[in-house]
C-alpha cells in the first residue's frame, strides 16, 4: 500500500485503518459464528427446559460455550488495536 | 450450512429435543420389574406418582380399582398425543397427524362394534381414546347416533369413509367387523405411504418408518397365522407397501415347517438386527413371546433410525410408539394383577 508519493503521516494513518478493519472483521465474523452455534444449542436448550426445569442451569452453561469464539475474536481485536 | 441457518431447523431441534426428554421420562425396565411384585392398589399409587398423577387425581373420585387405572391411562395417552400434535412444527405436524389417524380407526371400529351389540354410549365412551383427528366432541356426536349405518353416515368426508361405506353391509351381514378393520388399516397404511411420497420435506424418513412398521406387522401376522394353523390365502390379510411383496408373503405362509419358514424369511432380509431377532425367535415357542420380540426389534430399530436422522419426524414417532407400549404395558400389568396372574407370567407380555 506504500506509494512513492505518500508522506509518513499518510502511511501511519493507512496502517491504523487496516488494523481497525482487521479488528472489526475479527469481532464481526466470530460474532456471527457464535450466533449460528448458539442458535442450534439454544433451541435444544429451550426444548429441554420446557420439559424439565431442573436442567436449566446446565443447558444455560452449554448455550454460552460457543460464546468463547467471540471472546477469542475480541481478544484478537484488542491485541490488534492496542 | 443452509440447512442449519434456516428458521425451520431450529423448530425441528426444539421439538425433537422435547420428544427425547419426554422419552427419557418414560417408565424404565426396573420399575416394571418392581411393579410385577405389587398389588393393584400399589400399582395405582405408583403410577399416581409418575406422569399419570393429574389423571389419577382427577378420576379418583368417579372411578376405582382397575377402571381407574384404565381410564387414567386412556386419558393420559389422548392428552399426551394431542399435546404433541400442538407443539410439533410445520412438516412434523403433517406427518404426526397422519400417523395419529390410526386412533380414529380404532375409535370408529369400537363405536361400530358397540352399536352393533347395543352397548350404552356412556360405557362405550370409557374405552375410546380421542388421540386422532376425531376429538372428544366428534366422538360424542358419533356416540349419540343410533345404528352403525348412521355412525358411518356421520363420518362422510373422512378419509376412510369410502372403505367404511363399501365394507359395512358385509360386516353387518356376517356380524364380524374383522374384515372391515383389516381393510381400514390397509387403507390407513396406503394413505401413510401416499402422504410420505407427497413431496413434503422429510417424507423419505417417514417412509422408512412406515416400511419398517408394515414389515414388522406382516411378519407378526405370519407368525400369528401359523399359530392359528390358518392355511388359506393370506394375501388379503397382508399389508402391501413393505419391503416384502404380498406374493412373497403368501409363499412364505405356505411353508409347513417352522424352521424352514424362519430360514426362508431370513433369506429375504438384509438388515442384521432383524436377522438377529429372527434367530432369537427360533428358540421361542409362545406366540406372545414372538410378538414381544418383534415389537422390541421394531422399537430398537426405530431408535437407531432416529439417531441417524436426529432432526426428522422419527424422534417424534419413536416417542409416540414407546408411549403407546408404556400404556399397553401398564394396562396389561393392572389387568393381570386384577385377574390374579403371577408376576413371572405377566413379564412375558410386557414390552420392556
Amino acid at each position: 500500500m506504500v506509494d512513492v508519493g505518500m508522506t509518513l503521516e499518510m502511511v501511519e494513518a493507512s496502517q491504523l485503518g487496516m488494523r481497525a478493519l482487521g479488528a472489526a472483521l475479527a469481532v464481526g465474523l466470530t460474532g456471527i459464528a457464535s450466533g449460528i452455534a448458539e442458535m442450534t444449542i439454544g433451541s435444544a436448550a429451550v426444548g429441554a427446559t420446557a420439559e424439565n426445569r431442573d436442567v436449566f442451569g446446565l443447558v444455560l452453561l452449554l448455550t454460552v460455550i460457543p460464546e468463547t469464539i467471540v471472546i477469542f475474536g475480541l481478544v484478537v481485536a484488542l491485541l490488534l488495536l492496542f | 450450512m443452509a440447512g442449519i441457518s434456516s428458521g425451520l431447523a431450529t423448530n425441528y431441534i426444539y421439538a425433537c429435543t422435547r420428544m427425547r426428554v419426554r422419552r427419557s421420562l418414560l417408565i424404565p425396565r426396573e420399575d416394571y420389574l418392581r411393579m410385577l411384585n405389587m398389588s393393584l392398589p400399589e400399582i395405582t399409587r405408583f403410577i399416581g406418582e409418575t406422569n399419570y398423577r393429574s389423571e389419577i387425581d382427577e378420576l379418583g373420585t368417579s372411578f376405582s380399582g382397575i377402571n381407574l387405572v384404565e381410564e387414567a391411562l386412556n386419558w393420559n395417552l389422548a392428552k399426551e398425543y394431542q399435546n404433541i400434535l400442538e407443539l410439533v412444527p410445520g412438516e412434523l405436524k403433517y406427518f404426526t397427524a397422519s400417523y395419529l389417524r390410526r386412533w380414529d380407526i380404532q375409535n370408529v371400529v369400537t363405536i361400530l362394534r358397540g352399536k352393533m351389540q347395543g352397548v350404552q354410549p356412556g360405557k362405550l365412551k370409557e374405552v375410546l381414546i380421542p388421540a386422532g383427528r376425531l376429538d372428544k366432541v366428534a366422538l360424542d356426536r358419533l356416540l349419540t347416533e343410533e345404528s352403525p349405518e348412521r355412525v358411518v353416515e356421520a363420518l362422510k368426508g373422512e378419509r376412510f369413509y369410502q372403505i367404511l361405506e363399501r365394507e359395512l353391509p358385509r360386516a353387518m351381514e356376517t356380524g364380524s367387523f374383522a374384515h372391515l378393520e383389516n381393510e381400514l388399516y390397509k387403507g390407513y397404511y396406503a394413505r401413510l405411504i401416499a402422504d410420505a411420497k407427497e413431496g413434503v420435506k422429510g417424507g423419505k424418513m417417514f417412509l422408512k418408518y412406515i416400511e419398517l412398521e408394515i414389515d414388522t406387522r406382516n411378519i407378526q401376522n405370519l407368525f400369528r397365522l401359523r399359530a392359528g394353523l390358518v392355511r388359506e390365502d393370506v394375501r388379503e390379510l397382508m399389508i402391501p407397501g413393505g419391503s416384502f411383496s404380498v406374493e412373497e408373503l403368501q409363499r412364505l405362509s405356505g411353508l409347513e415347517d417352522r424352521d424352514e419358514f424362519i430360514d426362508a424369511l431370513k433369506r429375504q432380509v438384509r438388515a442384521a438386527p432383524l436377522l438377529n431377532a429372527l434367530e432369537a425367535i427360533r428358540g421361542k415357542s409362545a406366540l406372545h413371546e414372538i410378538e414381544v420380540a418383534l415389537t422390541r426389534f421394531q422399537l430398537d430399530q426405530m431408535e437407531r433410525m432416529s439417531k441417524r436422522y436426529p432432526f426428522s419426524v422419527l424422534p417424534v414417532i419413536v416417542y409416540l410408539e414407546e408411549k403407546k407400549y408404556e400404556v399397553a404395558n401398564l394396562r396389561a400389568l393392572a389387568r393381570g394383577k386384577e385377574a390374579g396372574l403371577p408376576g413371572e407370567r405377566l413379564q412375558g407380555y410386557l414390552v420392556m
